[in-house]
C-alpha cells in the first residue's frame, strides 16, 4: 500500500485557502474588515465551547455506565463549563468587549445560541453537500477489476 | 407607575410565552435526541425531538413578538431546498457502485437534478423573491448569516475533500477535479453575493457577512475544539487516577481440563 500524499496540514491548508482567497477578494475590491468581526468570532468561540461542552457532558452518563458511575469526571466537565460561561460572562459584561448590537448580557446570551443555531445548520448542510459529493464521486466511477480471477 | 407596571408585566408574559413556545422547545430536541440514541426510550425520544423541531419552525407564529424565532422562521424557509438537497445526495451517492443499498442508476441523474435544483433555489432566496420575509416584509436578519456561512464552509470542505481525494485514494484525479469543481462554484456564487445586490440585500452588507461568517466559522471550530479537548483531558486525568488494574489467578487443574476439552471438541475434520 503506497503512503498517502496529503497530511493533516495539508487538508487544513486546502479547507482555509479558499476562505483566504475570498475575505482577500473582499478586501481588494474596497471592504475593510467588518469591525464586528472579532466580537463574533469571540462570541461564536465561547458559545460554541459552552454547548459542545453541555453535550459532552450528556456523553459522560454513557461513560459512567460502563465505570461504576464515578463522580469526578461529571465534576471536572461542570467546572470547565463553567469556566466558559464566566468568561463569557466577564467578557459580555466588561464594556464593549463582546456586546454586539444587544440591550445587556442575557439579551447578548440568548442571541449567541440562536446564532450559532443557524450558523451550526448552515455548516451541517455545506457539510452534507460537501461529503454527499465526495461519496458520489467515489461510488460515481466504473468498478474497477482488482484481479483476472474477479471476471 | 401603572404603564411602568403593566409594560412590565406585558414584557414578563412575551418571555413566558417566548420560553414556552420556542425555548423550552429548542432545549428538548436535543434532549429528545439523546433519548433516542441511548435507546433509553427510543420512540419516545423521537417523538419529543419531532414535535419539539415542528415547535420551533412555527414559533414565528406562536410568539410573533420574540426576535429569536426569527431562527425558526429560517429554519422552516430552508427546509424545503435542504430536504431536496438530501434527497438528491442520497441518489447521488446510491445510485453508483455500493455493495449495500443500491438503487437504479437513473437515481444518480435524478438526484444530480434535485442538488442542481436546491441550489438553483437558494441562490433564487438570494437574487430573486424568494427571499425569507419576516415582520414588516423585511428579509429574515438571520438568512444573512445562514446563506455566506453556507457557501463560505461548502468552498472549504470541498476543496479539503478534493485534496483528500487526490492525496489519499489511487488514480481520483478526475472526481478530486470535479469535487474542486464544486468548490469554485460555491466560491463563484459567494463572489457574485460580493458584486452583485440580492433582491433585498446589498452587494455590501453581504460582503460585512463574509468576514463575519468567517469569524462565526473559526470561533465555532475552535470552540467546538476546545470544549472536545477538555472533554479528554477530564477523562485522561480520571483514567490515570485510577490503581492499575489487579493481575488475575492463573487458571486452576480444573480450568485448563475443561478449556482443553473444549478445544478438542473443535478440533477434526478431514485432511484436505
Amino acid at each position: 500500500m503506497r503512503e498517502p500524499n496529503a497530511s493533516w496540514k495539508l487538508l487544513t491548508l486546502a479547507a482555509i485557502l479558499p476562505v483566504l482567497v475570498l475575505v482577500t477578494i473582499n478586501i481588494s475590491i474596497g471592504d475593510s474588515s467588518h469591525p464586528e468581526s472579532f466580537k463574533r468570532f469571540g462570541n461564536a468561540l465561547l458559545t460554541s465551547y459552552v454547548l459542545m461542552g453541555v453535550v459532552l457532558l450528556g456523553n459522560l452518563f454513557f461513560y459512567a455506565d460502563s465505570r461504576h458511575r464515578p463522580f469526578a469526571p461529571l465534576v471536572g466537565m461542570l467546572v470547565a463549563i463553567g469556566i466558559g460561561v464566566l468568561i463569557s460572562w466577564a467578557l459580555v459584561s466588561n464594556d464593549d468587549l463582546l456586546l454586539e448590537a444587544n440591550s445587556g448580557l442575557r439579551s447578548q446570551m440568548l442571541s449567541n445560541i440562536v446564532h450559532l443555531l443557524v450558523s451550526t445548520a448552515a455548516m451541517l448542510l455545506a457539510a452534507l453537500l460537501a461529503f454527499g459529493a465526495t461519496f458520489a464521486m467515489i461510488t460515481g466511477r466504473e468498478r474497477r477489476v482488482l484481479f483476472e480471477e474477479e471476471e | 407607575m401603572f404603564i411602568n407596571r403593566d409594560g412590565a408585566v406585558r414584557s414578563m408574559e412575551s418571555m413566558l410565552m417566548a420560553a414556552i413556545w420556542f425555548w423550552i422547545p429548542l432545549l428538548l430536541v436535543p434532549i429528545g435526541a439523546w433519548l433516542n440514541l441511548s435507546g433509553r426510550a427510543k420512540k419516545s425520544g423521537l417523538f419529543l425531538s419531532l414535535v419539539c423541531f415542528v415547535l420551533v419552525l412555527i414559533s414565528s407564529w406562536t410568539v410573533p413578538s420574540s426576535d429569536s424565532t426569527a431562527a425558526g422562521h429560517l429554519l422552516l424557509s430552508i427546509l424545503a431546498p435542504s430536504l431536496l438537497m438530501a434527497y438528491g445526495i442520497h441518489g447521488m451517492v446510491f445510485g453508483g457502485n455500493v455493495p449495500v443499498g443500491k438503487l437504479d442508476s437513473s437515481a444518480r441523474w435524478s438526484g444530480f437534478l434535485a442538488v442542481v435544483i436546491s441550489l438553483t433555489i437558494f441562490c433564487l432566496m438570494h437574487w430573486y423573491t424568494l427571499t425569507p420575509l419576516w415582520r414588516n416584509d423585511e428579509v429574515n436578519p438571520y438568512w444573512i448569516v445562514f446563506w455566506p456561512t453556507f457557501l463560505l464552509f461548502a468552498t472549504s470542505l470541498c476543496s479539503a475533500s478534493a485534496l483528500a481525494l487526490v492525496g489519499f485514494g489511487d488514480d481520483r484525479l478526475v472526481e478530486a477535479i470535479k469535487l474542486a469543481g464544486l468548490s469554485v462554484l460555491m466560491a463563484g456564487i459567494a463572489l457574485s453575493g460580493m458584486l452583485f445586490d440580492g433582491y433585498l440585500t446589498t452587494a455590501e452588507e453581504f460582503s460585512d457577512y463574509i468576514w463575519l461568517s468567517a469569524a462565526d466559522i473559526l470561533g465555532t471550530v475552535v470552540g467546538v475544539s476546545l470544549a472536545i479537548g477538555a472533554f479528554a483531558i477530564v477523562i485522561w486525568s480520571y483514567e490515570k487516577s485510577l490503581p492499575p488494574p489487579m493481575n488475575s489467578l492463573p487458571p486452576t487443574e480444573d480450568e485448563i481440563k475443561h478449556v482443553v476439552a473444549i478445544a478438542k471438541s473443535h478440533i477434526g475434520g478431514e485432511e484436505e
